[in-house]
């Protein structure tokens, strides 16, 4: 019962970061439950090296099962003449279902035939869906080679396909399948003819490849540990480069090198990020903490006997440190001070001006914050007017990706205090979603003034993201920004989003025409924020917080939704809501102004007006407390009077000023809690109001 | 393996190619930042003709410059340029036996192929490929060419280009590109230093911007006035756009293009280069493509009426 089939393409060296394709595994699953009747997550082995992209398909019938199959024919009456005999309709409906009179079925009104279907071979299916998985897979960058006749991420070479040793055969991108592959590229590039997995497998390791990732990755991690210790350190821990290297090479090799000693005067950050980045190399650290001045490489050759490898990377690394090196000495001979007025060289956007404009602004941007959140301001505008400076270093110049870093590196070594070269370092964070924000609340303060300058600046000129457009990487910018502001951990920057947008504004001397719509872009980013990890809110928690002044504080704004959340299932809160909801149907076409109490009649609404005007009041005594949650309580308490309030008093009457009165009267019960959220964007489940 | 020298490593490689069917074309007269800007890839990639050509092409990156005291940095290399067109199935394969015929025993090295594609912006190309790595240093570019001045490519051509220097240097175990052999027992610093030098002074110091932008303006009036010809004079027309390409370079260099510029700059380049391209195309078709075999050229006319048949 228990048959295989393997699979190989075998194409030029695939961008290591595009495997594994989880196309691939996707399209096998599917194929596997859809139409080999297989459990895929028990069945299923994928592998690939730079070269190859393999499966195993394990566990295969060797034919579907057979199926019993029914089809509608004819009519009765129209199946068979007066005599009871077949008419020519039912015979040319038999002849179509290769069937003969021994399988019709007469039901009540039609004619069905009944047969087995005897199942497709497995190998056949294969035959024919393979190709259309594979070939079908979606790269992020296709090519094309030769005459231009196919498209995939690389030239394809060869296709094993063999189904229990025996040739399925398919053809692909003009290429015909076969049981031979190949070894590895110049360690054994013979043909090899494969009759199974384990048989692949094998001879394979023979070949010089060791097919499978994970075996890859743990060969060299016990290198790269065992050569470490050689040199008296660990190798640093890294994920990216362990999802790289294991699909860098077919054999699994490592070579241990070093730099000139000499180099280690270099900032630390920039050694790592020099051999992390641009080198793929993973730095050794030494049982002191301290960086060594060996490092590990990646190798397609287990072996490194003439030393050639050990030369080559020395090489590489001492070329690119040399370089460092003289960005850094020559950088270092003048401070970061004496480079501002260099800024004005920098063009920062052709309608905002150069950096040397928009330091200005946001030192004015980052002085405002401190006014307003009572920051104590002479680090923060230090680092504010130095933040932008090593731009014009040739080491921010050559590794863009350190800027920031380097300034704040040149800062220390400077002699800066620590809130400052801290600051400086710091204010390009958050770069990423799950990137860690700056260490101290003036690198949060600079962070959000450059932030808000560039946002509210590309805003006035009209530059705004547009769909999948973001040429500035506006989105990421209000990300951080946002991020920012949400935090209340080790420090709180005590300002909202709407006056950090006013200020900024203000600084430009922009006018308020983008400011509704950089408030919606804000709002935008607050919502997925919020929505996702760590705060996981719910979407229309969200919506009824944010309702309520949502730009003036984030912080407030997630107290208020943790409230909400916390009370929205208690079953006095869901009463309130179904009346909420209810009072906002009868007073939305409505326009009514406020109560006057000398004209309320009836006991129950005279008795509501009084709660309503006490809860109000204890309301706005609770939330200015930012008793968020006391606060939707005492709302709730209204509910039982409101219930009443329905059922004794009737609103809609002819008389349109005790109608308005009334509706006055509910709309004060039903805003009650407004500052806090517009509870009746709460979604309730009907589930649960019936089960009350 | 002999000391390897500089012309040794160029002679082995021009022997290699020429062996393998490549035409052997010299250098560009023109300043060049590449072996692609030479008409030799970046025209003859274009349309149905096939082609295979190799060449050595001193190649000018004013911005590269260091005065001739960085060991590894240099306003002008040598690049050695190889397209094969349509690239054919074994290309890497004739890549490593071109190493082998070198000196290199590949089974003692490292040898890695690793992503990285190319675009030109100037030259409105792109294609996707690797950068070869020995030993974990990058000697080689490799590149299957997908469009060239903005035209879409088909058949498809393969780009190789060597880094003479850093081969060599690497070879012969050289800590600088000053001290490996160029020939004749002469160093290659004895032979270029004064040239980095002085180039890098005269790009970065002395260069005169106004000049330079003036220069720029009248090769582009010159190239676009070419392509507008009732016939246009495709090649002359092609030189002065490399003309306007080695000005932006200078210009860059020397500081005197701001970010914003540079963008409207690379277009204007862009533009005469994408005219080039496809004025080339058009005069080829006119000559009936002479490069096509006679059977290739019925067939792909006999195509291309059916095709716009339909």
């Amino acid at each position: 019962m228990s048959h295989e089939y393997l699979f190989e393409l075998l194409v030029e060296e695939i961008p290591a970061w595009m495997l594994p394709h989880p196309g691939l595994r996707d399209g096998l699953a599917q194929l596997c439950k859809a139409e080999l009747g297989i459990d895929p997550a028990t069945s299923v082995t994928i592998g690939a090296t730079p070269r190859r992209i393999f499966f195993r398909l394990s566990g295969l019938p060797a034919k579907q099962p057979d199926r019993q199959l029914e089809v509608k024919g004819p009519p009765i009456r129209a199946a068979f003449d007066d005599k009871g005999e077949p008419t020519q309709a039912l015979l040319g409906f038999l002849r179509k279902n290769n069937a003969t009179m021994e399988h019709v079925v007469r039901g009540e009104q039609y004619v069905t035939v009944e047969r087995t279907v005897e199942g497709r071979a497995i190998a056949e299916i294969l035959a024919e869906r393979i190709p259309a998985i594979v070939a079908g897979l979606r790269w992020p960058k296709m090519m094309r080679w030769g005459r231009g006749e196919h498209a995939f991420i690389r030239p394809v070479h060869s296709i094993v396909s063999i189904f229990d040793g025996k040739p399925v055969a398919m053809e692909m991108f003009g290429v015909r399948s076969s049981n031979v592959t190949t070894g590895h590229r110049v360690l054994a590039p013979q043909p090899i003819e494969v009759s199974s997995y384990d048989d692949y497998l094998s001879r394979l390791r023979a070949a010089g490849v060791v097919a499978l990732e994970a075996e890859r990755e743990r060969a060299m991690r016990d290198r790269c540990r065992e050569l470490a210790k050689q040199v008296g350190g660990t190798p640093r821990e890294d994920a990216s480069i362990w999802e790289q290297w294991r699909y860098l090479t077919e054999q699994p090799g490592i070579v241990l090198s070093s730099f000139r000693e000499e180099f280690l005067s270099i900032p630390e950050e920039v050694l790592i990020t020099v051999m992390r980045v641009h080198q793929k190399q993973l730095p050794i650290i030494k049982k002191d903490g301290s960086l060594s001045n060996s490092y590990l490489s990646v190798m397609d050759n287990s072996a490194d006997l003439d030393g050639n490898a050990a030369h080559g990377n020395s090489f590489v690394t001492n070329a690119r440190f040399a370089d460092a090196k003289f960005f850094h000495d020559t950088d270092r001979k003048r401070s970061l001070e004496s480079r501002v007025d260099d800024l004005s060289h920098l063009q920062f956007q052709e309608k905002l001006g150069d950096y040397r404009l928009k330091t200005e602004r946001i030192v004015a941007i980052a002085a405002a914050i401190c006014k307003a959140t009572k920051h104590d301001d002479r680090d923060v505008l230090h680092a504010a007017r130095l933040c932008k400076t090593d731009l014009m270093t040739d080491m921010v110049k050559e590794f863009t990706e350190l800027q920031g870093q380097v300034g704040g590196i040149y800062a220390r070594q400077e002699g800066l205090s620590e809130p400052v070269w801290q600051a400086i370092y710091d204010h390009y964070k958050p770069v990423a979603a799950d990137d860690p924000l700056p260490r101290g609340a003036e690198g949060a303060i600079v962070s959000l003034a450059d932030r808000i300058d560039t946002l509210v600046g590309f805003f006035h000129i009209g530059a705004r993201p547009t769909g999948s457009k973001d040429p500035f990487a506006l989105r990421r910018a209000a990300q951080g920004f946002v991020q920012i502001l949400l935090n209340n951990a080790n420090w709180e920057i005590a300002i909202g989003p709407e006056q950090l947008v006013d200020i900024a504004t203000d600084i430009h001397g922009a006018g308020n025409v983008a400011k509704g719509d950089l408030l919606d872009f804000l709002a935008e980013r607050v919502r997925t924020i919020l929505e996702s990890e760590p705060w996981s809110f719910a979407y229309d928690e969200i919506a009824a917080a944010m309702d309520a002044r949502w730009a003036d504080s984030l912080t407030d704004l997630t107290a208020r939704i943790a409230a909400l959340r916390s009370i929205r299932n208690e079953p006095g809160f869901l009463s309130i809501l179904d009346s909420a909801k209810r009072i906002a149907n009868i007073v939305a076409s409505a326009t009514p102004g406020a109560v006057v109490a000398s004209r309320l009649e009836h006991p129950t609404e005279l008795r509501l007006h009084a709660l309503s005007t006490l809860v109000s009041e204890q309301i706005a005594e609770l939330a200015a407390a930012k008793e968020y949650r006391a606060a939707l309580e005492s709302f709730a308490g209204m509910a039982p009077e409101l219930e009443k309030f329905f059922v004794d008093v009737m609103v809609m009457v002819d008389d349109p000023t005790v109608r308005d009165n009334r509706m006055a009267l509910l709309q004060s019960v039903g805003k009650a809690a407004g500052a806090i959220a517009d509870v009746t964007k709460v979604v309730v489940d009907r589930r649960e109001l019936r089960s009350r | 393996m002999d000391q390897l020298t500089f012309q040794k490593l160029i002679l082995s490689l021009q022997n290699f190619w020429a062996e393998k069917g490549c035409i052997i074309e010299c250098p560009l007269d023109l300043e060049v930042g590449a072996g692609t800007m030479h008409p030799a890839t970046f025209l003859r990639v274009l349309g149905p003709e096939p082609w295979n050509v190799g060449y050595v092409q001193p190649s000018r990156r004013p911005a590269d410059g260091r005065y001739g005291d960085n060991p590894f940095r240099l306003y002008k290399h040598y690049q050695f340029q190889v397209i094969l067109k349509p690239s054919p199935l074994e290309i890497q394969e004739m890549y490593l036996d071109s190493l082998r015929a070198i000196g290199l025993d590949l089974t003692k090295h490292d040898i890695r192929f690793e992503e990285d594609n190319w675009e030109s912006p100037t030259l409105g190309a792109w294609g996707v490929g690797w950068q070869v790595l020995l030993d974990g240093m990058e000697i080689s570019q490799f590149t299957y060419f997908q469009q060239a001045g903005g035209i879409d490519l088909a058949p498809m051509s393969g780009e190789i280009t060597y880094g003479l220097e850093r081969l060599t240097m690497f070879l012969s175990r050289k800590g600088s590109v000053y001290d490996i052999e160029w020939g004749g027992g002469f160093e290659y610093g004895k032979i270029r230093q004064q040239e980095e030098y002085e180039f890098s002074k005269f790009y970065f110091e002395e260069a005169d911007v106004a000049m330079h932008w003036k220069l720029f303006d009248m090769y582009e009036a010159e190239s676009k006035r070419l392509l507008a010809l009732e016939s246009p004079l495709v090649l002359p027309a092609y030189d002065f756009t490399l003309k306007c390409s080695h000005m932006f370079n200078t210009l860059d260099a020397r500081g005197a293009i701001s970010v914003t510029e540079r963008v409207g700059v690379i277009k204007r380049v862009r533009d005469l280069a994408v005219g080039c391209a496809n004025a080339f195309l058009a005069a080829r078709r006119k000559l009936g493509f002479p490069l096509l075999s006679e059977d290739a050229r019925t067939k792909f006319f006999d195509e291309e009426s059916r095709a716009a048949a339909r």
